[in-house]
């Protein structure tokens, strides 16, 4: 008898979602074939976005399949005191208020893009407005591919059309895995993602972001999961991340640092910030803002300079007195600097030669120049 | 091509068996294969061997047995024959049957191969946006697999229009009743009119020929759809 009624069974009865006192996302001891020896614990509040990120074949894909119901595995995940998952017992995929998103696509072959999204939406959890979906088609640049088959899409637009059909299911819990890594990086940092953004902030979900890219994951989250060998750890702050970059393999290349400022105005398309005390502007806008939010951006390690004192009047519009933090040499007689400014801390790399020119030392204050433009994710 | 009566007769019975088993086995075929696409079970293999019997059995063997099955002098042929109200052996009743069983690995197979392919692949998607196993298989499995249907409809059409030993045994040759096509060749070839073969023979090429090219033809356009669809089904 059990068996027929307990998709029905809330987490309640069995006293879980009272007793940890989580409305959010709880997974405890969670185990699949890949993770026999290290079972995954996670703790999320019902609301916000996270990266999720690690090595290939580490096991991301695996978790995000288990708490969608969509692989074989034992343990608890409950979800807004709704129990997902009871030691081999499990939700049906299609009854859990999740949205799972797939590295191949798996668009519906033999339909149109306009018939997957009018799919999406039918079957959507909470259904978006006219107005909202009609933003989003605008926003991915999906409208003149409406009519086409999905077998005539590319990789980038098929990308852009399954993340987009996941938004239209507007699921409570919303999984991506590696959603745009076939989508030009431009178009993902300069576009998407502010409209990403934008979007979860009109109707809020709990969004596992998963990309090999930090620059991604740092526009989108504050945090963010770490998967090594099937060892799941975090949610960590993402800016643990710059320190990992400071110090990890991807050193040898430049690096984006995620910072946060306050929007003042926005004319002519030119947004202008403050941090601090210090008012910052960047141009190439795409997103809407609106005086007051607080926004994230990132700023590349190559387009800063540094100087010793506050420079003139210059083309360059941004100056932002920053502290130096920490030092480390880094390939092709480059150092890599990382720098303090209104408890932020942000990447630049100089050349061997410019630090021994400016004799530059921990501890001191320097003034930090970047365009308009460099500035990017708004 | 002059047809007398007769053979326009057995080729309206043998279009309208054709048309009618076609209808039938869809009907059982989309869930049948449907369900062994996702049925985890050793007994999978030996329901396909089964179903797979009639490509390789002799049509002989499978209507003599039929003719025993569905005899009235048996328990089966005899309940059958009280709930339709007629025989079944010797009846058009009797020939769909024995059609849509001697017709069935040619409708489940191709819907099998396609439903494995795109299933796994696609109703865990159609999952993952919260649509239920029954909504997945006829908005999105269905529609994937459009070539598949078609290609095993014309298969099964084309098949049962060339019935031969089956329909003999189980039907027999009843002008009107049972006598299709390929049995009305085989009589004129027995009484050596030889004229009359060759038109029912060369109108079956011509026919299988054209439903073959059909098919091939519906199934890549049903691939490469018109891009002129209405767009704004997205936006509901």
């Amino acid at each position: 008898m059990d068996l027929a009624l307990s998709f029905l069974r809330p987490a309640a009865r069995h006293g879980y979602g009272e007793k940890t006192g989580t409305r959010g996302l709880a997974v405890e001891g969670l185990v699949t074939s890949l993770n026999t020896t290290t079972p995954w614990q996670l703790a999320l509040p019902a609301r916000g976005t996270f990266g999720f990120s690690g090595p290939s074949g580490s096991g991301k894909s695996t978790l995000l399949a288990a708490l969608a119901g969509q692989r074989a595995c034992s343990g608890r995940v409950s979800f807004a005191g709704m129990c997902w998952q009871e030691g081999t017992w499990g939700l049906a995929a299609h009854q859990r208020d999740l949205v799972l998103g797939f590295q191949d696509v798996r668009l519906f072959a033999g339909q149109t893009v306009a018939d997957n999204l009018a799919l999406a939406h039918r079957y959507s959890r909470r259904r978006l407005a006219h107005e909202e979906r009609a933003g989003l088609i605008e926003a991915f640049g999906i409208a003149p591919l409406l009519g086409q088959p999905v077998e005539q899409l590319s990789g980038g637009e098929a990308q852009r059309v399954a993340l987009l059909r996941q938004l239209f299911s507007n699921a409570a819990v919303q999984l991506y895995d590696e959603p745009l890594s076939a989508v030009d990086r431009s178009q993902v940092l300069r576009g998407l993602i502010p409209a990403l953004r934008a979007f979860w902030a009109r109707n809020p979900a709990l969004v596992i972001w998963t990309s090999h890219d930090f620059n991604e994951i740092q526009l989108l989250a504050s945090h963010c999961l770490w998967m090594e060998e099937a060892a799941l750890r975090g949610p960590v702050a993402v800016r643990e991340l710059i320190g990992f970059q400071a110090s990890g393999e991807s050193a040898e290349h430049s690096c984006c640092s995620r910072l946060e400022a306050r929007v003042e105005s926005c004319e002519a398309g030119l947004l202008t910030l403050s941090l601090g005390d210090v008012l910052l502007y960047a141009d190439n806008v795409v997103g809407c803002h609106r005086p007051g939010d607080i926004v994230p951006f990132l700023l590349g390690s190559g387009d800063i300079s540094l100087s010793l004192e506050r420079p003139g009047l210059s083309s360059i519009l941004n100056c932002l007195p920053a502290e130096l933090l920490a030092m480390v040499p880094v390939a092709d007689g480059r150092v890599r600097l990382e720098l303090g400014a209104c408890g932020q801390a942000f990447c630049a790399d100089i050349s061997r030669l410019s630090r021994e020119r400016l004799q530059l030392e921990v501890g001191r204050r320097y003034f930090a120049q970047f365009k308009a433009g460099s500035l990017t994710g708004l | 091509m002059n047809l007398d009566i007769a053979d326009l007769g057995a080729l309206w019975l043998t279009l309208r068996l054709a048309a009618v088993t076609t209808a039938l086995l869809l009907v059982i075929g989309v869930p049948l294969a449907w369900k062994l696409s996702h049925w985890q079970s050793r007994w999978r293999h030996a329901v396909e061997v089964i179903i797979t019997l009639p490509l390789v059995l002799p049509p002989t063997v499978l209507g003599f047995y039929l003719l025993l099955v569905l005899s009235p002098n048996y328990a089966p042929g005899s309940w059958l024959a009280e709930a339709l109200g007629q025989p079944l052996v010797f009846s058009f009743t009797g020939l769909v049957i024995a059609s849509v069983i001697y017709s069935l690995p040619f409708m489940v197979q191709p819907l099998l191969v396609s439903f494995s392919q795109h299933g796994g692949r696609l109703t865990s998607a159609a999952a993952a946006l919260g649509m239920p196993p029954l909504a997945a298989l006829l908005r999105v499995l269905l529609p994937a697999s459009r070539p598949a249907i078609i290609s095993a409809c014309a298969l099964t059409f084309a098949h049962t229009l060339g019935e031969f030993g089956v329909v003999l045994m189980i039907g027999g040759a009843i002008p009107g009743e049972t006598q299709v096509v390929s049995v009305a060749l085989y009589q004129h070839v027995e009484a050596m009119e030889y004229g009359a073969a060759h038109r029912l023979a060369l109108l079956l090429v011509v026919v299988t020929t054209a439903l073959l090219l059909l098919a091939r033809w519906l199934g890549r356009s049903a691939v490469v759809k018109d891009r002129d669809v209405p767009v704004m089904g997205a936006l509901g």
